[in-house]
């Protein structure tokens, strides 16, 4: 489990991190989201040793994250590249001796992750000679081969065509099944919104939506639901629970009072009326992250 | 294994397998013997056609001889070098046989012309008249035979004995010794001196600036890329930094090695003397410490730059520091002990090379090493611990240059 306690970093006068706190546990994908310059880079960056923060502690499986844990992280940049004058199969295997793993190992290893991502024909090819999609995927390959009990990836997905996006989402959900955690940093809301357990929405280095996708919506998106029944309407109007209703050619969106679960209204509505359809609605991530964003900034 | 010996060996071997290394480590060598041998092979080589000269003289003295003493003169191939054929011809006057002489010149029919005739006041005029700016070789052959034929007439009319003209001409050359220890000596020579000292010297700078060139061009392109994050995420900036300064340490001396292979070779082929390798440890060991100190300087400062452009400004001013000592290097040869060389010698930045060139020159005592070896490691110690400071923080920032300001802010941190 990964512990992030009371994380700062300034740079100058500016705070691009201030006193955040969240933790990861083993088996989950931790959405870490916000706009550009949220501080999402700083605090993946001290997480990963590579800038030392003002304040606050890091720790992993309550040890406190050191030089010697780095062989235990994973971590995929946003900005992709690698060296473009070097063969595949030698940046593969520099990047996993940094790792410390010792050569026999690591070339059965970088063997069955070329394999299982159908590229074992471009082992002895240099990385300019490959496209942009299959470059992509020598770096996940670099990122999990050493097996880290701690996987960061940012924008995981950019430059991936669909069909590639989820061969590496599965790939990421395989990964997730040995108990590992995952930080996934993205701006692609509705990747977040599927793969997701937990959320930390950033803004201007603070924590400002944090819990389980569930937790979140509901705080966010009150008690909404969808309804087609036949019968006039205007019954709504009898039902002290119904706050507004909305009415759309076959459909009517219902805001409930928080006093009333959808189901037990459901079960008040269908002994006057015969419903033909019924669902909850929940606001979308994207919706939350642009209406939480823009509340920030009105305020 | 170490991550820095990782990262070392990552450094080295991708760079030796990149063409422009391998082009240079040939190329550097090449150009060195063609540039230093070149010269004297062009000033050598014989021009394989003979040459037909000319002789206007007016005093009837020297005609003779010098005939005899450029005819024997032999090209490569056993023909003779110079045809020389007598331009007076009875019944003209001087003005008019001047004339024609001068319009065969200019015609070609011969290259160029002796003339030789008294003054009113009886001293000798010799003039060479040609089209071009006259043969070296071929004017030093004339003023020897011109000066013989003088000095012999001078002598006779002296009532001399002629064989004093061997002893006049006998001279007597001071052949410089160099004392190493009592009981040991070599031969010296300023000029053999001067240039293996040059060559080395010329050797290790472009080591330097090529490897710092290279250097600073492939943490831009690790910058640019972000590679560096995975690299600082897998190992501590330390050890990267330590990483970079030993592949490209084991990278210069790669290139030594295959340098003193073509060395060997000249010396075999004759063409370098073998005295020029005769303090090869010396001087390699503090090319090595020279090699270290600024490779050291080029990763921490090369660490700062994010755009081509920077990197080009930074590492040209790098290699004019670098390049400074040639300034002073032939005051230096011609006299070693100056002041301003014995300043030279403590600043880490031109000690490499000032050492170089006094080990070709004089016996170095032990002290005097002890003490440079000692400011060697000192400073680049310091500059390895400041190159880190400098490092850690320039390698993950991006955009503008840091100021003067930032870059004290990093020291401290």
């Amino acid at each position: 489990m990964l512990e992030v306690k009371n994380l700062s970093k300034y740079f100058g006068s500016i705070k691009a991190v201030n006193e955040l706190s969240f933790r990861v546990n083993r088996g989950e994908i931790f959405g870490l989201l916000g706009p550009n310059g949220a501080g999402k880079s700083t605090t993946i960056k001290s997480i990963l040793n590579i800038i030392k923060p003002n304040d606050g502690e890091i720790f992993f499986d309550n040890h406190p994250i050191d030089e010697k844990f780095l062989n235990n992280i994973g971590y995929l940049p946003e900005e992709r590249g690698l060296y473009k004058k070097s063969k595949v199969i030698d940046v593969i295997l520099y990047f996993a001796s940094l790792k410390g793993l010792n050569s026999n190992e690591v070339i059965s290893r970088a063997n069955f992750w070329l394999e299982k991502l159908h590229i074992t024909d471009l082992k002895n090819r240099k990385i300019e000679e490959l496209s942009k999609g299959n470059q992509q995927k020598i770096q996940f390959i670099s990122a999990v081969i050493h097996n880290p009990d701690l996987l960061i990836l940012d924008e995981p997905f950019s430059g991936f065509d669909p069909i590639n996006q989820q061969e590496i989402k599965n790939f990421i959900l395989d990964f997730l099944d040995n108990g590992k955690c995952i930080i996934l940093s993205t701006h692609q809301m509705d990747t977040a919104e599927k793969l997701c357990s937990e959320i930390l929405l950033l803004n201007n280095g603070r924590s400002v939506l944090q819990g389980t996708l569930q937790e979140i919506k509901k705080k966010f998106g009150g008690n909404h639901i969808r309804v087609n029944f036949d019968g006039d309407e205007n019954i709504l109007s009898s039902f002290t629970e119904v706050i507004s209703y909305e009415v759309y050619s076959n459909l009517i969106d219902i805001h409930l009072t928080d006093n009333i679960s959808p189901s037990d209204f459901l079960k008040k509505l269908i002994q006057r009326v015969s419903v033909n359809h019924f669902s909850i609605i929940e606001p979308t991530l994207e919706k939350i992250f642009i209406d939480t964003i823009k509340n920030e900034k009105s305020k | 294994m170490n991550k820095a010996l990782i990262v070392a060996k990552w450094e080295f071997i991708e760079k030796v397998k990149s063409k422009a290394f391998v082009i240079s480590l040939f190329l550097t060598p090449l150009l060195i013997i063609f540039f230093s041998v070149a010269p004297t092979l062009l000033m050598q080589s014989e021009n394989d056609e003979t040459l037909v000269i000319g002789i206007l003289d007016f005093t009837n003295e020297y005609f003779e001889q010098v005939r005899n003493d450029l005819e024997s003169i032999k090209l490569s191939n056993g023909t003779p070098a110079y045809l020389v054929q007598s331009l007076k011809v009875e019944g003209l006057s001087k003005d008019s046989l001047l004339i024609q002489a001068d319009s065969k010149v200019l015609s070609k029919k011969i290259e160029g012309y002796l003339f030789i005739d008294k003054s009113e006041s009886d001293s000798l005029i010799v003039n060479f008249r040609s089209k071009s700016v006259v043969n070296f070789k071929l004017l030093s052959v004339l003023e020897k035979s011109v000066n013989d034929i003088f000095l012999i007439n001078q002598l006779t009319k002296e009532n001399l004995d002629v064989r004093v003209l061997s002893f006049i001409k006998n001279k007597i050359e001071i052949n410089p010794i160099k004392i190493k220890k009592l009981g040991e000596e070599g031969e010296s020579e300023f000029l053999t001196t001067f240039f293996s000292s040059m060559i080395f010297i010329l050797l290790l700078m472009m080591i330097i600036i090529y490897s710092g060139q290279m250097l600073v061009r492939s943490l831009l392109e690790e910058k640019s890329n972000r590679l560096i994050e995975i690299l600082v995420s897998s190992c501590t900036s330390n050890q990267l930094l330590v990483g970079k300064i030993l592949g490209l340490g084991f990278l210069g001396l790669a290139q030594i090695f295959v340098w003193i292979l073509f060395g060997i070779a000249a010396v075999g082929s004759a063409i370098v003397s073998i005295s020029t390798f005769e303090n090869l440890p010396i001087i390699l060991f503090y090319f090595l410490l020279g090699y270290l100190f600024y490779t050291s300087l080029f990763v921490g400062i090369g660490s700062i730059v994010s755009t081509e452009q920077e990197a080009q400004q930074i590492t040209s001013y790098l290699s004019i520091i670098l390049v400074l000592p040639i300034i002073f290097l032939l005051s230096a040869m011609q006299n070693p002990d100056s002041a301003i060389v014995n300043v030279l010698t403590y600043i880490p930045f031109t000690l490499p090379s000032i050492m170089i060139m006094k080990a070709n020159l004089l016996e170095i005592p032990i002290t005097e090493h002890l003490i440079a070896i000692a400011i060697m490691f000192v400073s680049t110690a310091v500059v390895v611990y400041l190159s880190g400071k400098i490092f850690r923080i320039g390698i993950l920032s991006y955009g503008k240059m840091p100021t003067l300001k930032e870059l004290k802010s990093w020291l401290k941190e």
